[in-house]
């Protein structure tokens, strides 16, 4: 109930937008917060059209029989989705469109003249789901939203949908932050945020007095993080700014407690051979990490000795083991004596997926 | 002020209580001028009076004190109302007629408590409250005394007169009385009375240790105990006096000549008849975590695509079931097979009684049909094997789990991961390492959720295992683990060739397996429950 009337005061956005960067950050915002109005995502949208179980049922029949069309050929292809994931997010799909959940139970059921109320019309529906098989449209830009941890963000084409693994960089921050009060009220930065996951994941982990200022260059992702944002009544803590990496944050050189960023880490040359979801659909510019991919890992690793204050925390997601030994040792080498508890942390799936670590108090 | 005497002149009764009671003819006088004094109290508050009536009566109670104390000892709801109405109105005058009447049968305790206690009590809520405390007391130490009417009769004696048992329509109060004298009967075999009695006794000598709370966690848990025992004990025994009462009603009222009164106490009867019904039900689920949510879990046996299909037949029955019983339904894990069906899953049925009910299923489901898998068209058996385990609530102490013990794992993950892939699958599965128990979620939309809900599931087998290791230490309790544990193969569903399912367990049985699938297997739970609860003859 209070997302969604939270939800409603998306018109106003660009408004508190404005007044809440202006007073920081007056010089990095280029961008005109009006012309960009992030999409609604389904599950938020009025219920305002209807029509019969018997046909919403067709339209279920016919997107099921779709959905099985496809087999395993996508995994085979570009370990794509399978069938019985293509059903799943067809309930999913259902529940998003579907103002009362209790009917998905009743399709096939005899009662067909009653009268269905849905948050998009049927040939939306038809659009959609074709658009999901044919094109590989991913499923979360299809629903305008991504679960994600125990957050329901909105996204839309232009900003990376967040990753399960990325969810645990929040549980490390967690885990940090227990320690340290210095950290739990400290000012954090997450860096290239694009649906603004991190930051809202960090900010409802910290303590009333911390603060977190989420940076993109991306337009887009700059108005849908602000809509995520608001959306969890978070305006107050989080700020979010346009810009490259640490630009727009000249203000707080040497006072941010964390820094947290996913950055684009697959190497180039990868791109054209990735999943058509992927590919063919996401950002490049959130996904391409120059030719080693490590571009922008290196990049924030060389800008986190001074923008982080002595015993400040930082996580960065990388593309795998060779990327974070990598990581390591450039970090030892290039700023011998700067960083200290250096870590690599493994995602659920066994990879190493996550570089850790603290900026030493007596290099300072 | 009233209310403070009337509560000392109480507590000396209470204290006097040791006193032998031999002065009867004393008492009917005593009570018919005390109940005129609380007449009075209630109707002109008459402060000044008490005093010199507190002291007029003192040695008068002291040969009274003993019914006094049995007074005390019952829960006496049902009074109240009656009682109050008796002097708030123009039944002043019968209520006077009718004490100093129960008076004269000194002998019989119930019929005469029904009205002092009431009136002793009646004129200041506290006092009702502190009555409630003091019999909460006392009845933690001697619950048992046989109720009985002013003419001796007995919930039991009752029953053995045989009484023929009419028609609710027909107004007959002995059929009524029959009727709901058995189903006291039956509600306390099911809930084991005179064990019940016997364990009460032995916690409320625990509870009157006096270093008891010196281990805080042992006490709290005896406390529990106690006062969930105490309370379904007061219940029956409630009810059981209100049954007395009504009987001691009519046979008043047909002396009286009163056929209001006896209409009144008839319908109340068969309001008690009515509901008696339903008490037995719940008496079925008495168990300590009948009132718990759980988890129900199918998982196919051998036999390939037509058992998944048969495991997935009889998962759908639950879920159909369950939203019948209006639970909340939530699938947890699902493992589709790969042609149909389900290799196995797990569902949460949310609400009261889920547990209770769903355990009855615990066990091996075998079908027989002629498989739609099978081009040959032959007959074959499957199996599903059907597990239920209890969510603990809040009050119950769970097993603690550390983090490290744990290891947790992306389901199905395969590829780079990261941004390579997009994919809405984000099932974990927790392996917990010292006992190797695993759970796996894969129904939520975010990895976290799956974690958080996995770890909801592991929690609770971890917790079934302690019961069980418990159970097993503590031989009282072996019953139940048998209840709750793998059992064996309990119903036989035959589509061909005849139709039927059969319960092995009680042998009931039902022709229409459709409807059985379709979720109607409320039947089977509850003559399973009957049987296994009411097998135990000795019950008081």
């Amino acid at each position: 109930m209070k997302l969604s009337s939270s939800a409603c005061s998306i018109a106003r956005i660009p408004s508190l937008f404005a007044s809440l960067c202006r007073p920081i950050c007056s010089t990095s915002l280029s961008l005109s917060p009006s012309s960009l109005k992030p999409t609604t995502p389904l599950f938020l949208r009025p219920p305002t059209f209807s029509t019969s179980l018997s046909e919403l049922n067709k339209w279920h029949h016919w997107a099921k029989n779709l959905a099985s069309s496809v087999g395993s050929s996508f995994v085979h292809l570009d370990n794509g989705p399978d069938s019985t994931l293509l059903c799943r997010e067809l309930r999913w799909l259902l529940e998003d469109s579907l103002e009362d959940h209790s009917l998905i139970s009743q399709l096939g059921s005899q009662n067909y003249h009653m009268d269905v109320r849905l948050r998009a019309s049927l040939d939306e529906l038809y659009v959609l789901w074709r658009q999901r098989i044919e094109e590989r449209r991913p499923f979360q830009y299809i629903v305008g939203c991504e679960h994600w941890r125990d957050l329901v963000l909105s996204v839309q084409e232009g900003v990376l949908i967040p990753r399960p693994e990325t969810e645990l960089i929040v549980d490390l921050v967690k885990d940090v932050v227990l320690d340290s009060r210095e950290l739990k009220e400290g000012l954090w930065a997450d860096l290239g945020t694009g649906s603004g996951a991190i930051a809202i994941g960090i900010g409802r982990i910290l303590w009333s007095q911390g603060r977190v200022i989420a940076t993109d260059l991306s337009p887009v992702a700059v108005a849908v993080a602000t809509y995520n944002v608001l959306r969890y009544d978070l305006k107050d803590m989080i700020e979010v700014r346009k810009g490259s990496w640490f630009e727009p944050l000249k203000d707080v050189e040497g006072k941010l407690a964390g820094v947290v960023s996913n950055p684009p880490y697959i190497p180039s040359d990868d791109i054209s051979r990735l999943q058509a979801e992927v590919g063919q659909h996401e950002p490049r510019l959130a996904l391409d990490g120059g030719v080693s991919g490590m571009d922008d890992l290196l990049h924030l690793s060389n800008g986190a000795v001074s923008m982080l204050k002595p015993g400040g925390f930082f996580v960065f997601e990388t593309n795998g083991e060779k990327q974070c030994q990598f990581l390591v040792d450039y970090m030892e080498n290039n700023n011998p004596g700067k960083f200290c508890n250096v870590n690599i942390v493994s995602d659920f799936a066994g990879i190493q997926r996550f570089v850790t670590g603290f900026i030493n108090d007596k290099c300072h | 002020m009233s209310s403070l005497i009337l509560k000392r002149s109480f507590n000396r009764s209470l204290l006097l209580s040791q006193n032998p009671c031999t002065e009867t003819l004393l008492v009917p006088s005593l009570f018919s001028s005390l109940s005129e004094l609380q007449v009075k109290s209630l109707h002109s508050s008459g402060l000044r009076n008490f005093p010199s009536l507190d002291q007029n009566y003192k040695f008068l109670l002291s040969g009274f004190s003993s019914f006094l104390l049995k007074t005390v000892e019952r829960p006496s709801r049902s009074h109240f109302r009656v009682s109050k109405r008796y002097l708030s109105s123009r039944w002043r005058e019968r209520y006077r007629v009718l004490t100093s009447r129960i008076c004269a049968l000194q002998r019989n305790n119930s019929a005469f408590s029904s009205v002092l206690p009431s009136s002793v009590t009646l004129p200041c809520e506290s006092n009702k409250d502190q009555l409630h405390s003091r019999r909460f007391r006392m009845f933690s130490t001697k619950a048992a005394v046989e109720l009985s009417t002013s003419h001796g009769l007995t919930v039991d004696r009752i029953v053995a007169n045989n009484w023929t048992i009419l028609d609710e329509s027909e107004s007959d109060w002995k059929s009524h009385a029959a009727a709901i004298s058995q189903s006291i009967q039956v509600i306390k075999k099911r809930l084991q009375w005179k064990k019940l009695k016997l364990r009460l006794d032995l916690l409320s000598a625990e509870l009157n240790k006096p270093d008891l709370w010196g281990d805080p966690v042992h006490a709290g848990k005896i406390s529990r105990e106690h006062g969930s025992l105490m309370a379904k004990m007061k219940q029956v025994t409630a009810f059981e006096q209100e049954l007395l009462e009504h009987i001691d009603m009519i046979k008043l009222a047909r002396e009286e000549d009163d056929t209001e009164l006896e209409s009144e106490s008839l319908n109340a009867l068969l309001r008690m008849r009515r509901n008696s019904k339903e008490k037995e039900l719940q008496a079925l689920l008495a168990g300590e975590q009948d009132s718990c949510s759980c988890y129900m879990e199918v998982q196919a046996g051998a036999g390939g695509t037509e058992s998944m299909d048969w495991a997935k037949m009889v998962m759908q029955m639950y879920k159909l079931w369950a939203q019948r019983q209006g639970y909340k339904v939530t699938v947890v894990d699902e493992m589709p097979g790969e042609i149909a069906g389900i290799k196995r899953a797990t569902i949460k049925v949310d609400g009261e009684y889920a547990f209770g009910y769903a355990k009855a299923e615990v066990g091996v489901h075998r079908l027989v049909r002629i498989s739609p898998f099978d081009s040959a068209k032959r007959r074959h058996t499957s199996f599903a094997a059907v597990a239920v385990i209890p969510i603990l609530g809040d009050g119950s102490t769970h097993v603690q789990i550390n983090e490290s013990d744990l290891r947790i794992e992306r389901f199905r993950a395969g590829g780079a991961g990261g941004q390579h892939v997009n994919t809405t699958e984000s099932a974990v599965r927790i392996v917990h390492i010292p006992t190797g128990i695993t759970a796996t979620c894969q129904n939520e939309r975010s990895q976290h959720m799956n974690k958080a809900s996995a770890m909801a599931v592991l929690q609770s087998r971890l917790d079934r295992l302690e019961m069980a290791r418990q159970a097993q230490m503590n031989a009282q309790h072996t019953h139940s683990l048998t209840e709750i544990s793998w059992g064996n193969q309990i119903r036989t569903y035959v589509l061909h060739p005849y139709r039927m399912v059969k319960d092995l367990r009680t042998n009931y049985e039902v022709s229409d397996p459709d409807t059985v699938l379709g979720g109607a297997i409320d039947g089977f739970i509850l003559s399973y429950l009957s049987a296994s609860v009411d097998k135990d003859e000795d019950y008081q």
